[in-house]
């Protein structure tokens, strides 16, 4: 699969660490134990477009939000994490 | 590397990542070195100076002097702009040259190095043999120069001979 990342164009996904859903917010302190466990380790399993975090490890070293369809793969968005979740 | 033609060790050089401080823009780090940063990934040589772009607000800059006292220059032009860490026995650096060069290199990296899509002035960082390098095009003959990061080189020049011999 190739990742467009937005700095160095389309890469091989072996470049990348794949780091999940872009979606979850880190509860703001102080919190439930509750909500940290939703935090950390509750996921939506979508069939469609879901925001992904993607970390260009092998390249310029930033995160990527991808926007992907789970069905088929096809990416409509990426963007560099750090100028904001949407897009 | 004695046993490759079109490969050469490049010793004389300095190196410096150069990385911009928050909300600081290429244009701005160009204003202090009276320079043309590359924003995208590329290389621009000029004055003795050359960056490569690694990514956003980073760079890789180059002089082509073995100079101690040059990333503190750097550094010093670039005051509260940027940080810049002395990289020059960080990496190794080679000089690949003619038409085995792009061929030799595209074997190693999966992305296109066809004329079309990466000219004079093209810049990647990516990974070839599992190995992280950065390398750009000089010119059309073509030329590029590549750096690895020092403690990879023999792996990489394993990799360069071994693939060399099929050319
Ligand atoms: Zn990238």
């Amino acid at each position: 699969m190739r990742i467009p990342c937005p700095y160095c164009g389309d890469r091989d996904s072996q470049e990348f660490v794949y780091r999940g859903d872009a979606s979850p917010v880190r509860p703001a302190d102080p919190a439930e134990e509750t909500e940290f466990f939703d935090y950390v380790y509750l996921r939506e399993n979508p069939a469609g477009p879901i925001d992904e975090l993607w970390y260009h490890a092998q390249g310029c070293r930033n995160w990527i939000t991808l926007t992907r369809d789970t069905r088929d793969h096809a990416i409509s968005a990426a963007r560099l994490t750090s100028e904001g979740k949407s897009a | 590397m004695d046993k490759v033609d079109f490969i050469s060790r490049r010793e004389n050089v300095s190196l410096a990542a150069v990385m911009a401080r928050k909300g600081v823009t290429a244009a701005d780090i160009g204003g202090a070195l009276a320079f043309e940063v590359p924003k995208e990934p590329a290389y621009r040589s000029g004055s003795g100076l050359g960056l490569v772009g690694t990514g956003p607000g980073t760079w890789l800059a180059l002089s082509e002097t073995l100079d101690n006292e040059w990333p503190s220059a750097l550094e010093a032009a670039l005051g509260s702009l940027a940080s810049v860490s002395d990289q020059s026995s960080g990496y190794a650096m080679y000089r690949l040259s003619g038409a085995n060069a792009r061929e030799l290199l595209q074997r190693g990296a999966t992305i296109d190095l066809d004329p079309l899509a990466f000219t004079a002035g093209s810049a990647a960082t990516t990974v070839i043999s599992h190995i992280g390098v950065a390398f750009w095009q000089l010119d059309d003959t073509p030329a590029y120069d590549l750096v690895v990061f020092r403690s990879m080189r023999e792996s990489l020049e394993h990799w360069f001979e071994s693939v060399a011999a099929s050319l």
